[in-house]
């Protein structure tokens, strides 16, 4: 499984990235634009991610930001539905507000911070992506 | 949900939304157990409810509650869709109650910071079967099979973070030393620290890098550190260290909630919250609804994407991100913290109490002086201040309607369990009672109301016997009466039983020897059930156990100031009644002197007071005193000598006697001197101190002394 | 009032960072006089001393349970030790003094014949009380004897101290259907 991750904080990133290096290759970006950057390049090569996961507070442009640029990319290149990537959110934030909102922009999963890793597993499964 | 809320976290909305969905449910449910069926309206609503809630439990990933909902949504789609006939109705209402309840419990579990690992596999079983039997009893040769129930599976979840049990979160306040140069580097020297441990953290002054005047501030009002990280209160005091240029450090773990509030700067972007005090609470009610019916989705959220970029990523300062604060949301309801209130309550009982002190002031006391406008100022700073009182009370105040709904559902269940046929009547349920009070009434009613059921009603065959017409009743009724609320459980069951109870208190030496059993009043045996460890009863059942509960009861009830009084007859029913003041009680009062001491008693208590002669009273040889007053006798209790006071006027001729009537009994009360009539605010008396007969609790007088508050139905006895 | 700063300057003096939760102050122990002997109390549970009061007598209580003090507002009951200790009663004077202390959420003061100082105790020199003693009464109390220098120090257990009465007559009926039910 390919997978995307966009976190800004040094010390979450090398956290996340160990965990998610579990279940396939990760790449690693620092703000929401290369994040962007990287999900534009991978679909142009034609080896689209299955998996991108967002962390929403980072600079030059947030995770709310990355996901509708996500999405727009898809749109414009046709997407099929059942093919577009799977995107987790996560952060410190659990408002019902910013969940609703992740979930209307087209996010798949939202997680709170810390991650519980069990959840996440499930949810990968329920998703079929492991 | 109103748009104002949302703000609130994923999980309790999801906690709060669904409780409240499956009240609702109970509420239908309990209404239609003794119909033939469920009507249309009802089969909707419970199908929405559970489509409702499998579609957020979905979400959350509680993978046992959406399949126990989905399976009872299918049940009562193919009720609506089919309107099946002979559907057997009383096993249905226990399938639905069934679960309801399992899902009630993985709530409390979720909310208790556990995991839902219920097992709904036998509800689910059960259900699968009930839905043939129901299917089966309708096949026609030829009829077209019934719809099938669609369900989409759900697609995005949501998953709750580890952090809401395991992290701490405290409040930091550090003092530097006067002379300590360059305070806000070691400021930031400690904040380096923290964040090894730290989750997430917050100081203030934030910009302690580069700003070199942050350095005073730091000195002047402190460093402020809000933290949240899994480390012990230890752990976190010994990295900020201990150092020549700390002088205090304080540490408090606070509530994540307070964390989440920040700093109290006062926020001055944020929106002045009205507090309608203008329209009762029932109009706000119907005000919040109506626009909720209106509003479907937000016309535009109040955050947006871009909100989130992190603006500023200097080392020293904290992140700030692009967000404003929502603009102009005004909220009809506003929701606020208990602590606060409680805290308003207090404030209020002591500006009574002031109010008190100023009017009593000695300097006014001089001879002569024109007090006119004085006097009219004071009479508006009355008013104001009864105003106040009474919309502050208002807003703690809540009907007892849910209490009493959840008794519905434990008559309903114990009745079934013991096979007895039991109707439950409700009276009074919108009366409202402060919220602290429905706490701590909730488990003594449950008990009231479980000892009817089981103790007080008969079996239907022994009401036949006695020749009891009609179904057995639970009637659960309340009132505020006199600045008190009483709140009554009556059954028409077999009521106390005289000679049993009597004879267990013999045995337990609970009784004087040298008094017979027929000198004891009903009502004095009636509450000898409420001494610890009385129970008459052979076996313990599993509902109302050994006896042990009636002097919790008692307990819990004296808590909030309360009293438990019981009346029964054989043979027809008893009657529990709680008596409990009003929390905050502001009452008129009068104040009295016996020797030094000095009480108080509630004006509405006293019919009259006047001054007697010796040759009104009347001695009796057992030491009993009566006066005539006007051709009425009245019997007398010197309160003096009563209570072993050290000084009072012995002599009826020097001192003062009151008449207290309640519920047609009187009482003439001997005392040394009346001081006056004022606004007490009544306090309770502090748990630690037994319950003293006759005295209902205490109050600050103008001068700051302590004055006793005499309880009148208490002094009648 | 000098009482309640000396004592503050005191236990400020020991530690430079003061809070008021537990385990900050485990070893440090509030001492007074009552009779011949120096109580101890832990200062964890210490929430003020101050002056004796006018207090307000409440009929039909026990003989210790003096009264209600006003304390700023607050509304709190006041315990004679000695009369808790079953000694006879001492007139107050100026130097008497009652000890706020809070346990387990419940607010009591302590009247208290003469106020010593906050001591430091070590866990090693404490020893058990003895089982046998001068006022056994005191002995429900004591759970420990403190060596301080030369001098020791009667330990107090301040929920005891409060709470503990003689078997009631409810317990003693409990009792008895216990063992009515074992038969």
């Amino acid at each position: 499984m390919k997978i995307l991750l966009a976190e800004d904080d040094f010390a979450t990133r090398k956290f996340m990235a160990n965990f998610l290096s579990k279940y396939g290759e990760c790449d690693v970006t620092v703000d929401g634009m290369e994040a962007v950057d990287a999900f534009m390049m991978a679909l142009e090569d034609g080896e689209p991610y299955d998996l991108v996961c967002l962390d929403i507070m980072m600079p030059v442009m947030d995770g709310y930001q990355a996901l509708v640029g996500i999405r727009n990319l898809e749109k414009q290149r046709n997407v099929p539905e059942d093919k577009a990537v799977k995107v987790i959110m996560t952060t410190a934030l659990n408002e019902e507000r910013n969940v609703k909102m992740a979930f209307e922009l087209g996010c798949t999963i939202y997680s709170g911070k810390p991650i519980d890793q069990d959840r996440f597993e499930q949810a990968l499964k329920k998703l079929n992506l492991i | 949900m109103a748009e104002e809320f949302n703000t609130e976290s994923m999980l309790d909305m999801y906690l709060f939304e669904n409780t409240q969905l499956l009240e609702q449910l109970q509420e239908t449910v309990l209404e239609q157990k003794d119909a033939d069926s469920f009507d249309e309206d009802s089969i909707n609503e419970i199908f929405r409810t559970m489509h409702t809630i499998k579609g957020s439990s979905g979400i959350m990933m509680f993978d046992n509650i959406t399949a126990v909902s989905h399976k009872l949504e299918d049940v009562f789609y193919y009720l609506r869709e089919s309107h099946p006939e002979n559907v057997p109705h009383v096993e249905l209402v226990e399938h639905v109650l069934e679960v309801e309840d399992f899902i009630s419990s993985e709530m409390e579990k979720i909310r208790g910071g556990d995991s839902p690992d219920g097992d709904a596999s036998e509800i689910i079983v059960n259900l699968d079967k009930f839905l043939d039997k129901i299917k089966n009893g309708v096949v026609e040769e030829g009829a077209e099979p019934p719809p099938e129930n669609v369900h989409t599976a759900p697609t995005q979840f949501y998953i709750a973070p580890m952090a809401t049990s395991d992290s701490h979160f405290y409040k930091i306040f550090i003092t530097f030393f006067p002379e300590t140069e360059m305070a806000n580097v070691h400021a930031y020297r400690t904040v380096y620290a923290l964040k090894e441990i730290a989750e997430d953290i917050l100081y203030s002054p934030e910009d302690i890098l580069t700003d070199e005047k942050s350095g005073e501030a730091i000195i002047k009002d402190g460093f402020k550190i809000l933290l949240q990280a899994q480390s012990t209160e230890e752990e976190v005091r010994e990295l900020i260290g201990v150092g020549y240029d700390i002088q205090k450090v304080d540490v408090f773990e606070c509530k994540a909630e307070e964390f989440l509030r920040g700093f109290d700067f006062g926020d001055a972007d944020a929106p002045l919250a009205k507090i309608d005090l203008e329209s009762s609470v029932e109009e706000i009610e119907a005000r919040v609804s109506d626009a909720e019916k209106e509003e479907k989705k937000p016309a535009k959220p109040a955050i947006a994407p871009g909100d989130f970029v992190i603006q500023s990523r200097e080392p020293g300062k904290q992140k700030k991100l692009a967000k404003d604060k929502p603009k102009g949301e005004k909220a009809a309801f506003i929701s606020v913290n208990v602590k606060k209130m409680d805290q308003l309550m207090d404030l209020i009982g002591e500006l009574v109490i002031s109010e008190s002190v100023v009017l009593q002031s000695s300097d006014l006391k001089v001879p002569g002086l024109n007090l006119d406008n004085f006097n009219k100022a004071a009479a508006q700073l009355a008013k104001v201040s009864t105003d106040l009182q009474n919309v502050i009370m208002s807003m703690r105040m809540v009907p007892l309607t849910n209490t009493f709904q959840k008794m519905n559902r434990i008559v309903f269940d114990v009745s079934r369990k013991l096979g007895k046929d039991i109707e439950f009547v409700m009276l009074g349920e919108q009366t409202e009672v402060d919220k602290n009070i429905i706490e701590h009434i909730s488990d003594p009613l449950m008990h009231l109301v479980r000892n009817s059921v089981d103790h007080g009603i008969e079996t239907n065959e022994e009401r036949k016997e006695s020749g009891k017409s009609g179904k057995g009743k639970v009637t659960l009724a309340a009132k505020t009466e006199a600045g008190k609320v009483w709140i009554s459980v009556e059954d028409n069951g077999k009521g106390l039983d005289r000679e049993k109870i009597i004879a267990k208190a013999r045995k337990q030496g609970l009784l004087d020897d040298n008094k017979p059993d027929s000198a004891y009043t009903d009502k004095e045996v009636n509450q000898f059930i409420t001494l610890p460890g009385f129970s008459t009863n052979e076996q313990v059942t599993e509902y109302s156990g050994r006896g042990v509960g009636m002097d919790v009861v008692v307990q819990n009830i004296q808590a909030i100031g309360g009293t438990l009084e019981i009346e029964s007859e054989a043979g027809l029913g008893s009657i529990m009644t709680l008596k409990i003041p009003l929390t905050l009680a502001i009452i008129d009062g009068i104040v009295m002197e016996i020797g030094t001491s000095s009480f108080v008693m509630e004006t509405s208590a006293i019919k009259e007071f006047t001054r007697v002669k010796e040759n009104m009273m009347i001695h009796e040889p057992n030491g009993d005193e009566y006066v005539m007053i006007r051709d009425d006798c009245f019997p007398v209790l010197r309160l003096g000598r009563w209570y072993g006071l050290e000084q009072y006027e012995e002599s009826v001729e020097d001192g003062v006697m009151l008449i207290l009537e309640i519920d047609e009994k009187k009482v003439c009360l001997l005392v040394d001197r009346l001081v006056g009539e004022q606004e007490i605010v009544v306090k309770p008396i502090p748990s630690y101190i037994k319950k003293v007969k006759g005295l209902s609790g205490c109050t600050q007088l103008g001068d700051g002394s302590i004055a006793l508050i005499l309880d009148a139905p208490g002094l009648i006895e | 009032m000098d009482e309640t700063s000396k004592w503050k300057e005191n236990a400020e003096d020991n530690d430079t960072a003061s809070s008021d939760r537990d385990d900050a102050q485990k070893g440090k122990y509030m001492t007074f006089k009552s009779g011949l002997e120096y109580f101890g109390l832990g200062i964890q549970y210490v929430e003020q001393i101050i002056q004796f009061q006018t207090i307000t007598a409440i009929p039909e209580t026990e003989d210790y349970i003096k009264g209600l003090i006003n304390l700023r507002g607050k509304v709190i009951p006041v315990v004679d030790v000695r009369l808790r200790f079953k000694q006879p009663p001492l007139e107050y004077n100026d130097r008497t003094c009652i000890i706020v202390i809070n346990v387990r959420d419940v607010t009591v003061g302590l009247i208290v014949e003469q106020i010593a100082e906050v001591v430091e105790i070590k866990e090693d020199n404490i020893l058990p009380p003895p089982t046998i003693g001068r006022g056994s009464v005191q002995n429900k109390y004591v759970y420990g004897i403190g060596r301080v220098g030369d001098t020791v120090k009667l330990l107090l257990d301040p929920d005891k101290l409060l709470n503990d009465e003689d078997l009631s007559i409810a317990e003693q009926a409990n009792e008895m259907i216990i063992e009515e039910n074992e038969r």
